[in-house]
C-alpha cells in the first residue's frame, strides 16, 4: 500500500467526515432527514473559492466564510421547510440541492457548468485532520450540553418536547445551520484539494452517500460517523479492481447492512438516550476498542 | 479537559489506524506484479459506470485491444504491457483517487483518459506531484492543458481538438458553406461540454454576422425537449445547433420532427455513433456534425471491424481517440527509448504521429494536437457521409 | 394561440409520464409511509424486459407488455421480501426503509451496466408509427395518445381493485391504519405484498411506455425523482393527488420553459413546490397522518 495513495484516501475520508459530522447532528441527533447536503457543500466550495480567488483571503478564513455562507443559506431554507414532516422535508431538501446546482450551472461568474479551474491546492492531510478534530470536539461539546439533550428529545418525541418547553423550531434550525456549516467546510476543503470545482460534483448521489454514511455508522453516534466516513470512503477504493461491478457490490452492501444491522455500526439510539455522561465514557471506550480491534 | 484531550488523541488514532488497516486487503494485488517486472503498466481512467459508461467502456476496450495487439507483435522496447483501468463514475474526486492509485501503487508509466474535462482538470496536481503524464481522450475544455495564466500544465496532454475550435468550425461551416444566417441553440445547461460548445458557437456565429434567434436549455437527465423546441420553432431558425450527446440528440431530433420543425440540425462530436442512426435515422437525415475523422478511411474500417468482432459492440467516437492516445503514447515510448515517465513526458511534448483521427502534432506550448482538421459529416440516406475537412479561420 | 395550445399538449404529455410513475410510488407510500426510491429501478427493469421480449424473443407488443408488467410485479414483491420485510418486522423507522430502497436502486442500475446488457442505449421497435396527428395547428404524437389511453385504463383498473374488491378494502383499511387493520383481522402481510405487486405492475407499464416513447438505458430510474416531487405536489399517499400533482408539474415545467426561462426551469418549479408546501404542508390532497409520526 503506497502512502501517497493512502494519504489521498485519508484526505477524502476526512473531508467526507466533516460533512457527515454535520449531518449526524441533523439526522442522528435531531431526527431530520436531508437529501440536499451536497447543495450546502457546493455553497461552501464556491464561497470558499471566492474567498481565496476573488477576495484574496488566506485558506482558513476563506473556509470560515464558506461555512458561514452555507449556514446563511440554510437559515432561509430552514425558515420555509423545517415545519414539514418526514418525506415532505426530504423532498424539499432534495429539490433545494438540485436548485443550487442549477443556479451554479447558470452563473458564468463562477464558470457555470464548465467549472472553476485554477484554485490553489492547499488542502493536505494536516489541515484535514486538524479541522476534523476541531469539528469532532465542537460537536461532542454540543451533544454533551443541555442543548444536546434537547436535540435528542426532539428526535424521540417532537410534540412532548414542545410541551415541556423546548423551542422545537429553534433547535431544528440550529441543527440545520450547524450541519450546513460543516458541509460548507467540507466543500471548501474539497475545492482546494482538487483545485477545481464544478456543479456536477455535488449531485444528488453525493447527498445520498452522506446520509448512507451517517446511518451506516449508527444514528446518534459521533464515533459511528467517524468510522462510517472512513469505511465508506475506503470501501469503493478497495473495490476498485472490480471495475463496473463495484457499484453493484456497493448497492448490495447497503441493503445488507440495513437488513442485518439497521442500528448501524456503533449501535442504536437506545445507548445514547439513557445517560449522557455514561454515553460519553462508554462512547470513548467503545471507539478506543474499535481502534485497537482494527489494528489486528 | 483531560477527557477532551484523550478524545482528541483517540480520534486521531482511530482515523489513522482504521484507514490503514482498512486498506491492507488490497495490498496483495501489487505483489504478483513485482514478481514479473518485465511487464510495463499503463493506466486508464474513465467512466465504467454512471451516465458516461457507454463511452468509457468503449475507451477501455479499445486501449486493452490495442495493447494486446502491441504485445502480440512483441511489445515495445522488448517489453510487454498491462493495462490497468479504473472506473471514476464520472466523478472528479474519484478520478483523483484513481490516479493516485495508478501512479503511486500501480506505478504506471503514463495515464490515458479520462473522457471528461472536469476529471482531467482535477487530476493535474496529482500528475505533477508524481511526475506521470496523462493523455486525455476527449476532454475538450482548453483549461485541461493550460493554466489560467496561459502557462502549460507540464503533465497534461490530449489528442482531441478543443471547444473553441470545434465551436468555430461548426459556426464557420454553418455560416460560410451552408449559408445559414439564423441559428437556434438547444443545450444542456448542466453539462460542461455542452455549455462550452454553445458559448463558442454563438461567439463565432455572431462574429461572422449571423443571428442566434433562440437559446434554450435543458437539464441533464431530461428526456423531453418539446417545450424548448416549440419555443425554438416559433423563432423560426434555419439551423438548430445541438451540442450534446447522441441519446439526447436522437430524442430531441425525433421530437423536433414530430413538432413539424424542418430546420437543419447540426452538432458536435457528441453525435457520431451507430446508435444515433438506429434511434433517429429519419429525423437527422440531411443534418451535419463536426467530427474528428472520416469514418470511411480504410484504417478506421480495420479498427472498427476488429473491435466489433472482438466485443460485439459498436465503436463509439471515444474509441478512435483512445486508439490515437495509445498511438501517441507508443510513439513517445519509442522516441524516449525508455519507460521513465518523465522521459515519456519529454518525448510527448514534441511528438508527431499519424493517428486514425489525423496527424497529431503536439505543441510544446499548449500540449494540444495543433492544426488538426475537423471532418464535416452529413447524414445521407441513413449513413454518415464525409463531406470535407474543414478548419476554422 | 396555437403555440400556447401546443405547449399545453406538451405539458399534459410530460405530466402523464410523471403520473404513470408517481401512482405506483404513491400506492406504496399510502401503506408503508416511506418513499420507495427503488421504484425507479423497477421501472427501468420493466423497460428492459419489454425491450428484450420484443426484440430478442420477437414476442408481439401486447404480450411483451404483459410479460414486462408481471415481471416487474414479481420483482417488486421480491424486493419487498428481501429489502423491506426484515425492517418491517423490526419496526425500523422510515429512514432505514429509504436507505434500503436506495441500495436496491443503486444495485439495479449497476447490475444492468455490469452485466452483458451493458450501458448501451436501446430503442424499441416502432409499433405505433411516428407521424403525429395534427389538430388545429397542434401536433399530437400517436404514442402520446396511446400512452394516455393505456395509463387511463390501468389507473381505472387500479381504482376498481381498490374501491370494489375485498382485497381493495383491505388495502384501504391498511392505508388508514396498518396496525389497527391487523388487529381487525386483515392479513396485512399479504396486503403489503399485493400493494408492492400492484406497484410493480404499474412500474412495468410505465417502464415499457417510457422505453417506447424515449429510449431504454440504465439510468431511467433517475427520472423518477421528478415523479417523487410530483407526488409531493399532489400530496403523498393520495392516488388522485399523484395524478394531479404530476400533470401540474408537467404543465408548470413546460410553461416555465416556454414562457419564462428554460435555463432556470427546475429552480422555478422548486420555488413553486416550496410555496405549495408552505401553504399546504401536506401537498394538495395529502393523506392525513397523526402528527406524531
Amino acid at each position: 500500500m503506497d502512502w501517497f495513495y493512502v494519504k489521498g484516501i485519508l484526505i477524502l475520508s476526512g473531508i467526507n467526515l466533516m460533512a457527515v459530522l454535520g449531518l449526524s447532528l441533523l439526522t442522528g441527533f435531531t431526527g431530520l432527514f436531508s437529501f440536499g447536503h451536497a447543495g450546502f457543500m457546493a455553497i461552501g466550495a464556491y464561497v470558499t473559492a471566492m474567498g481565496t480567488m476573488k477576495l484574496g483571503l488566506p485558506f482558513i478564513p476563506a473556509l470560515l466564510l464558506g461555512a458561514a455562507g452555507a449556514a446563511v443559506v440554510s437559515f432561509f431554507i430552514g425558515r420555509l421547510t423545517l415545519n414539514l414532516k418526514g418525506d415532505y422535508f426530504c423532498i424539499a431538501t432534495l429539490g433545494f440541492g438540485e436548485a443550487i446546482r442549477l443556479i451554479l450551472d447558470n452563473v458564468q461568474y463562477f464558470g457555470g457548468a464548465r467549472g472553476w479551474p485554477g484554485l490553489p491546492v492547499v488542502t493536505n492531510l494536516t489541515t484535514v485532520v486538524i479541522v476534523d478534530v476541531i469539528g469532532v470536539v465542537i460537536l461532542a461539546n454540543i451533544i454533551r450540553s443541555r442543548h444536546g439533550r434537547n436535540f435528542k428529545a426532539i428526535r424521540e418525541e417532537e410534540m412532548a418536547s414542545q410541551t415541556i418547553g423546548i423551542n422545537v423550531f429553534r433547535y431544528k434550525m440550529a441543527a440545520l445551520m450547524i450541519s450546513a456549516a460543516y458541509a460548507g467546510v467540507a466543500g471548501g476543503m474539497l475545492a482546494h484539494l482538487l483545485g477545481f470545482i464544478q456543479p456536477k460534483m455535488f449531485q444528488f448521489i453525493k447527498s445520498t452517500e452522506l446520509t448512507i454514511t451517517v446511518i451506516f455508522g449508527g444514528l446518534g453516534s459521533i464515533s459511528g460517523s467517524v468510522i462510517g466516513a472512513l469505511v465508506l470512503t475506503s470501501l469503493p477504493e478497495l473495490l476498485r479492481t472490480f471495475a463496473s461491478w463495484r457499484l453493484v457490490v456497493y448497492g448490495a452492501a447497503v441493503v445488507f447492512i440495513m437488513i442485518s444491522r439497521p442500528q448501524g455500526l456503533m449501535g442504536g439510539t437506545e445507548i445514547t438516550f439513557t445517560n449522557i455522561k455514561k454515553l460519553f465514557s462508554r462512547f470513548f471506550r467503545a471507539s478506543g476498542e474499535k481502534a485497537g480491534g482494527g489494528g489486528r | 479537559m483531560k477527557k477532551r484531550v484523550a478524545l482528541l488523541i483517540g480520534c486521531v488514532i482511530l482515523t489513522l489506524s482504521l484507514a490503514l488497516t482498512g486498506c491492507t486487503p488490497a495490498a496483495p494485488t501489487d505483489t504478483p506484479a513485482e514478481e514479473k517486472p518485465e511487464v510495463v503498466k499503463v493506466g486508464w481512467i474513465g467512466s465504467l459506470t454512471g451516465d458516461q459508461a457507454v463511452w468509457g467502456t468503449c475507451e477501455l476496450n479499445t486501449v486493452k485491444m490495442r495493447f494486446e495487439e502491441i504485445n502480440e507483435k512483441g511489445g515495445l522496447l522488448g517489453k510487454q504491457f498491462e493495462v490497468i483501468g479504473y472506473d471514476t463514475r464520472g466523478d472528479a474526486t474519484e478520478a483523483v483517487n484513481a490516479v493516485r492509485r495508478l501512479t503511486a501503487q500501480d506505478k504506471v508509466i503514463a495515464v490515458l483518459g479520462p473522457n471528461a474535462s472536469g476529471q482531467a482538470i482535477s487530476i493535474s496536481s496529482v500528475l505533477e506531484e508524481m511526475n506521470v503524464a496523462d493523455i486525455a481522450t476527449v476532454a475538450t475544455n482548453p483549461k485541461v492543458t493550460i493554466h489560467d495564466d496561459g502557462g502549460v500544465k507540464p503533465f497534461n496532454f490530449r489528442v482531441c481538438f478543443i471547444d473553441p475550435y470545434q465551436g468555430a468550425v461548426a459556426a464557420g461551416y454553418a455560416y460560410d458553406i451552408l449559408g445559414f444566417r439564423k441559428a437556434a441553440v438547444l443545450y444542456d445547461v448542466a453539462d460542461d461540454y455542452s455549455q462550452g460548445l454553445t458559448e463558442f458557437f454563438e461567439k463565432y456565429f455572431i462574429e461572422r454576422g449571423g443571428e442566434v434567434v433562440a437559446r434554450e436549455a435543458f437539464k441533464f437527465g431530461d428526456v423531453d425537449f418539446r417545450p424548448q423546441l416549440s419555443k425554438i420553432k416559433e423563432a423560426g431558425p434555419e439551423i438548430i445547433f445541438m451540442p450534446y450527446y447522441y441519446k439526447e440528440v436522437a430524442l430531441s431530433a425525433n421530437q423536433a420532427r414530430e413538432l413539424g420543425i424542418d430546420a437543419v440540425l447540426m452538432g458536435g462530436d457528441g453525435w457520431p455513433s451507430e446508435v444515433l442512426l438506429e434511434m433517429a435515422k429519419d429525423a437527422i437525415e440531411g443534418c451535419y456534425f463536426v467530427n474528428h475523422l472520416d469514418f470511411d478511411d480504410p484504417d478506421v474500417q480495420d479498427f472498427k471491424n476488429a473491435y466489433t468482432a472482438k466485443y460485439n459492440l459498436p465503436v463509439e467516437l471515444n474509441g478512435y481517440l483512445a486508439y490515437d492516445a495509445v498511438e501517441l503514447l507508443a510513439h513517445a515510448i519509442e522516441k524516449a527509448n525508455s519507460f521513465d515517465p518523465v522521459a515519456i513526458r519529454d518525448a510527448l511534448e514534441t511528438a508527431q504521429v499519424l493517428g486514425i483521427t489525423g496527424k497529431i502534432n503536439i505543441s510544446k506550448d499548449t500540449h494540444n494536437p495543433e492544426g488538426k482538421d475537423a471532418a464535416i459529416i452529413k447524414i445521407e440516406d441513413g449513413a454518415y457521409v464525409f463531406q470535407q475537412k474543414y478548419s476554422a479561420n | 394561440m396555437s403555440v400556447f395550445l401546443q405547449q399545453l399538449i406538451n405539458g399534459l404529455s410530460i405530466g402523464s409520464v410523471y403520473a404513470l410513475m408517481a401512482v405506483g410510488y404513491s400506492l406504496v407510500y399510502s401503506i408503508m409511509n416511506f418513499s420507495n426510491f427503488a421504484h425507479g429501478g423497477v421501472i427501468m427493469i420493466g423497460s428492459y424486459i419489454g425491450f428484450f421480449a420484443m426484440t430478442a424473443f420477437e414476442i408481439p407488443f401486447a404480450t411483451a407488455f404483459c410479460i414486462a408488467a408481471l415481471g416487474t410485479g414479481l420483482l417488486a414483491v421480491i424486493i419487498e421480501r428481501i429489502a423491506y420485510s426484515p425492517l418491517r418486522r423490526r419496526n425500523a423507522p422510515f429512514l432505514y426503509f429509504i436507505i434500503s430502497a436506495m441500495g436496491v436502486s443503486i444495485f439495479l442500475e449497476n447490475i444492468i451496466i455490469a452485466s452483458p446488457i451493458g450501458p448501451t442505449f436501446r430503442t424499441y421497435p416502432k409499433v405505433f408509427g411516428t407521424t403525429p396527428f395534427i389538430v388545429g395547428g397542434v401536433n399530437i404524437g400517436r404514442l402520446d395518445v396511446m400512452m394516455f389511453v393505456i395509463s387511463a385504463v390501468s389507473l381505472m383498473l387500479l381504482i376498481f381493485i381498490i374501491e370494489k374488491t375485498r382485497t381493495g378494502m383491505g388495502i384501504r383499511a391498511s392505508a388508514y391504519n396498518l396496525k389497527a387493520s391487523a388487529l381487525m383481522g386483515v392479513n396485512t402481510d399479504r396486503i403489503i405484498l399485493i400493494v408492492f405487486g400492484l406497484g410493480g405492475i404499474l412500474a412495468g407499464i410505465a417502464g415499457v411506455l417510457f422505453g417506447m416513447k424515449y429510449t431504454v438505458y440504465p439510468q431511467i430510474g433517475n427520472i423518477t425523482l421528478k415523479s417523487f416531487i410530483a407526488a409531493v405536489f399532489g400530496g403523498l399517499g393520495s392516488l388522485p393527488g399523484a395524478v394531479i400533482g404530476s400533470i401540474l408539474l408537467g404543465i408548470i415545467e413546460t410553461f416555465t420553459s416556454g414562457y419564462l426561462s428554460s435555463q432556470f426551469r427546475d429552480l422555478i418549479a422548486f420555488v413553486l413546490l416550496i410555496l405549495i408546501l408552505v401553504l399546504r404542508p401536506r401537498g394538495l390532497m395529502g393523506k392525513i397522518t397523526e402528527d406524531k409520526a
